[in-house]
């Protein structure tokens, strides 16, 4: 299992090279904006763009541009400096990820939450008009656009601007160390939100595969042997069917946490994926590679977590 | 990740609406221009000209909702409506305008008028006595501190974004990279002078009113400006009565500015409101920055002690116009959108196919797409409402030219040009397939849309893109060698009031900047018009300078250099318990410095 890990943990620090590479690529080729002339603005001479062309090491040829932002990762664990922001990367990052955090781990919990519980009772008492009921509304959650769901619940229910004035609206958003009360109830509707859709997803994949599940042998056996029927379908039932929402549960969490732009946006909370939106719109390289890493960090981290998850909830799975 | 990025793109692209970028409007002196920009707003809505300056509570907080950050905190380098609000209220450059003037400047950091001397070729400055820096410099400005705020503008650490545009006539300048710079020279504490190399005093002075002419102190300044880019916007002083809130140390960036979260400003400590002629009458600003628009406008007009001051969302606009109209404010002049056509490269430097694409244009649709007359005016030249000569110009109508006669287009007269532009049957058969880019979001994007429908239905083939407006810029329609035909979506806002200061950079043919960043994005280039900007750019007084600008500005539309559509007015919103005031040269944005709450 540890040189399971090990070797992973390897792959991953070759995966992050390899999507660094890819970014920094990208953002060369694509028509975006050139940063020296960004900075310069509208009445430049070229004098003057070549010096912060220079300043900027972005006269310097791609592979050491490249080679220079790497040494600076994993011998400093620098990400550069924002160009348009003029604050080191490392620093926006770092004040921003919190919010992001509260945003997708508290989401996740809800929908987690919610999904399996919906899930579970649905499979329990398939084609019941409780499970065509909330399966209907599965479908429809799944279907609605962040966005706009934000924009109804903060209409409806924010305290500002709502028509039933209950929770802290739009720029509410504390950190959690602050203000624990004030940030629990301002996260309260992104949570919502964020949760909405993935907890239909989760719900459907959970009745699906408890159905299946709930008719294997070892589940006939349980029974026969005399165990409670909420022993029967908690402890053997949904450990087994629990498996595909593991695996989408590490990669759904990793995914947000790089691309939660439009809840932020909604809720106006300081997050890395608005960070990123702002830097992808000002051609801001340094801080686009340094949310783009993280994200991929994420996914990486997650996946290996799920595996090794994986082992100690099905005995059948077994690394070497 | 590439199609993930689009979808981001343009789903946030329908609701995010981009504030014009730079520059403060103003101007010296005009008797005309300020009943051709009132008459362009509907009765009975607050304008920063019927605003009051006076009788405003003191105290309390203002909380401030903008979707968009600053661009830059450091006076140096700031060149946007947003930094304008927070920088000239922690700054003091040497000249600014009161709120609700496009016309009178008043002395701020200079005691008094800027005196023009020696042909104009010199131009020099009193400053005030008894101006401090905020902690922790605390010392008293001098005019030493006045030069190099002015110097570091041409390091490129700094990097100024205006200073070649205005500066480029002070001895040494031009070759500059930072100071000491021959042509600036303080003979004393108090006196700063401004040598020049020919006679550009009238403009050099004018450009005081900038912020890079807020005092640095060197002392303090040179470590960060020696970094690469500058940080002293990180660590800034003021000179105004506010300052951006800091840690002992001076340190703004994490304590009173989080890049794309907030910002604070609280009372600059050494601030003499004796010598200042703002009231300052709040105790904080609380800037929020991000969220929807939308969300931000309906926070605005239900809440409390609360102003947006970025550009308001349409439907908002509509809301505040329907149901909260005393709560909204609309300030004419607040720049335009023209269409840049090359003039140099491809089929559009024939005079007549302008004139025809000019005459064929839809220009009511187009205000439209923008908000409707609440918010534009129809463009029919090329000075906007405000700017000294816009009446003698044409006022609203325009001159009285027959492709300028129907706002909403007429194929008929565009034909007629087509045909003297030899193509007979009055639809272009050239051949050519013209380039068209535009920048992507709502309004412009539907701008882009009308413009490219209009040249096919003259008959062009077209090659149609829309991309990020910085993009559009820096890539495209500011590249020389790119020889973009058509650039539907570029637009100007004055730095100041002198006609110079609208029609200089985008039309002049020798401020075309080949390897730089051209501003000339028609890449118009007539001998005749520049030779009448040469010889209107060394006059002296405002009348002169009046008439000689309005003249060429007529010019400009018999050459149909490019095809104005939008005159924009643009609208700002606050809470009904705030006092707010706009400012009239920097489009409309809430000045913090005479704002109050009820």
């Amino acid at each position: 299992m540890t040189r399971y890990i090990i070797r992973r943990l390897l792959w991953g620090v070759a995966l992050l090279i390899i999507v660094s590479a890819l970014t920094f690529v990208m953002f060369r080729i694509l028509p975006t904006g050139d940063p020296a002339k960004l900075r310069a603005g509208r009445l430049q001479n070229p004098k003057i763009i070549a010096e912060i062309r220079n300043n900027l090491g972005l006269d310097k040829p791609l592979l050491t541009q490249f080679w220079l932002y790497m040494k600076g990762i994993f011998l400093h664990f620098d990400l550069g400096f924002s160009y348009y922001s003029n604050a080191p990367v490392k620093e926006l990052i770092s004040t921003r990820l919190p919010a992001t955090l509260s945003l997708v781990f508290g989401g996740a919990v809800v929908w987690l939450t919610a999904g399996l519980a919906v899930g579970i009772v649905s499979a329990r008492r398939a084609r019941s008009r409780l499970d065509r009921v909330s399966m209907g509304g599965a479908l429809v959650l799944v279907s609605a656009p962040e966005y706009w769901l934000g924009l109804i619940l903060l209409y409806v229910f924010a305290a500002d601007i709502g028509q039933v004035r209950i929770f802290p609206g739009a720029g509410s958003y504390v950190g959690l160390t602050g203000a624990p009360v004030k940030w629990l109830t301002a996260m309260i509707l992104p949570w919502l939100v964020v949760a909405a859709g993935t907890a239909a997803v989760y719900a459907r994949l959970i009745r699906g595969s408890l159905i299946e599940t709930m008719s294997e042998d070892y589940i006939r056996t349980a029974r026969a042997k005399g165990l409670s029927e909420r022993r029967v379908v908690l402890r053997h039932g949904v450990r087994a069917a629990i498996n595909p929402v593991l695996t989408i549960l590490g990669l759904d969490i990793a995914a947000l946490l790089g691309s939660s732009v439009l809840v932020e946006t909604v809720f106006d909370i300081p997050g890395i994926g608005r960070l990123n939106f702002d830097a992808i719109n000002h051609s801001d390289f340094p801080i686009v590679q340094g949310t783009v890493l993280l994200a991929a960090l994420f996914v990486v981290v997650a996946n290996i977590l799920v595996d090794i998850a994986y082992a100690y909830l099905d005995p059948r799975v077994r690394y070497s | 990740m590439r199609s993930l990025r689009t979808i981001l793109l343009v789903g946030l692209a329908g609701v995010l609406v981009l504030a014009l970028a730079a520059c403060g409007a103003s101007k010296t002196s005009s008797s005309s221009s300020g009943a051709g920009a009132s008459s362009a707003v509907a009765a009975g809505i607050q304008t920063p000209a019927t605003e009051s300056l006076t009788g405003g509570k003191k105290g309390g907080t203002l909380t401030v909702l903008n979707h968009e950050d600053f661009e830059h905190i450091d006076p140096g380098q700031s060149y946007f409506s947003i930094d304008y609000e927070a920088v000239y209220a922690t700054q003091r450059p040497l000249y600014s305008y009161k709120p609700n003037t496009f016309s009178e400047v008043t002395p701020d950091m200079a005691e008094s008028a800027p005196q023009i001397t020696d042909g104009g070729k010199l131009v020099t400055v009193k400053i005030r006595h008894g101006v401090h820096f905020s902690p922790p410099v605390n010392r008293e400005v001098t005019s030493a501190d006045v030069a190099y705020a002015i110097e570091r503008a041409a390091n490129s650490n700094v990097a100024n974004p205006y200073y070649m545009g205005y500066f480029s006539a002070v001895e040494g300048m031009p070759k500059a990279s930072g100071g000491p710079i021959p042509g600036i020279t303080t003979p004393d504490k108090y006196t700063i002078e401004f040598h020049l190399t020919e006679p550009a005093g009238e403009i050099v002075a004018n450009a005081l009113v900038l912020p890079m002419s807020a005092a640095v102190p060197p002392e303090y300044a040179k470590k960060y400006d020696a970094e690469k880019p500058s940080e002293y916007g990180n660590h800034q002083v003021a000179t105004g009565p506010y300052m951006f809130k800091a840690d002992s140390s001076g340190k703004v960036l994490g304590t009173g500015y989080q890049p794309g979260k907030s910002a604070t400003l609280v009372r600059n400590p050494n601030w003499d409101a004796s010598t200042d002629h703002r009231p300052a009458y709040l105790d904080q600003i609380e800037v929020k920055i991000g969220g929807d628009t939308e969300v931000i406008g309906r926070q605005v007009l239900e809440g409390s002690h609360i102003v947006q001051d970025d550009t308001v969302a349409q439907p908002i606009v509509k809301l505040a116009y329907e149901k909260y109209r005393d709560q909204l404010l609309i300030s004419p002049g607040s720049g335009d959108h023209y269409m840049a056509v090359n003039n140099s490269y491809g089929p559009f430097t024939d005079v007549n196919l302008r004139k025809a694409f000019w005459a064929a244009l839809d220009r009511e649709a187009m205000n439209k797409a923008r908000g409707g007359s609440l918010v534009t005016n129809v463009m029919t030249h090329f000075l906007y409402p405000g700017m000294p000569g816009f009446e003698k110009a044409g006022g609203l109508a325009g001159p009285k030219v027959d492709y300028n006669e129907h706002p909403r287009g007429d194929m008929a007269v565009a034909e007629k040009y087509m045909k003297l532009a030899g193509y007979p049957s009055g639809k272009y058969t050239g051949g050519k397939t013209i380039q068209v880019v535009g920048s992507t979001g709502n309004p412009n994007a539907q701008n882009a849309e009308i413009a490219n429908q209009t040249l096919k239905n003259m008959g062009f083939k077209t090659k149609f893109n829309l991309v990020d407006q910085s993009v559009m810029y820096s890539k495209y329609c500011g590249v020389v060698s790119e020889k973009i035909d058509v650039c539907p979506n570029v637009g100007w806002i004055s730095d100041f009031g002198d006609g110079q200061a609208v029609l200089d950079v985008p039309f002049n043919g020798k401020l075309i900047v080949k390897n730089g960043t051209n501003a000339n994005w028609g890449l118009v280039d007539h001998p005749k018009i520049n030779a009448a900007m040469a010889a209107a750019e060394k006059l002296v007084g405002a009348g002169a300078r009046e008439d000689a600008w309005a003249k060429i500005d007529e010019e400009l539309v018999a050459e149909a250099v490019a095809i104005p559509y939008d005159w924009d007015k643009q609208a700002a919103i606050r809470a009904k318990d705030v006092l707010g005031v706009g400012d009239q040269w920097n489009i409309g944005s809430w000045d913090f410095n005479y704002t109050s709450l009820k």
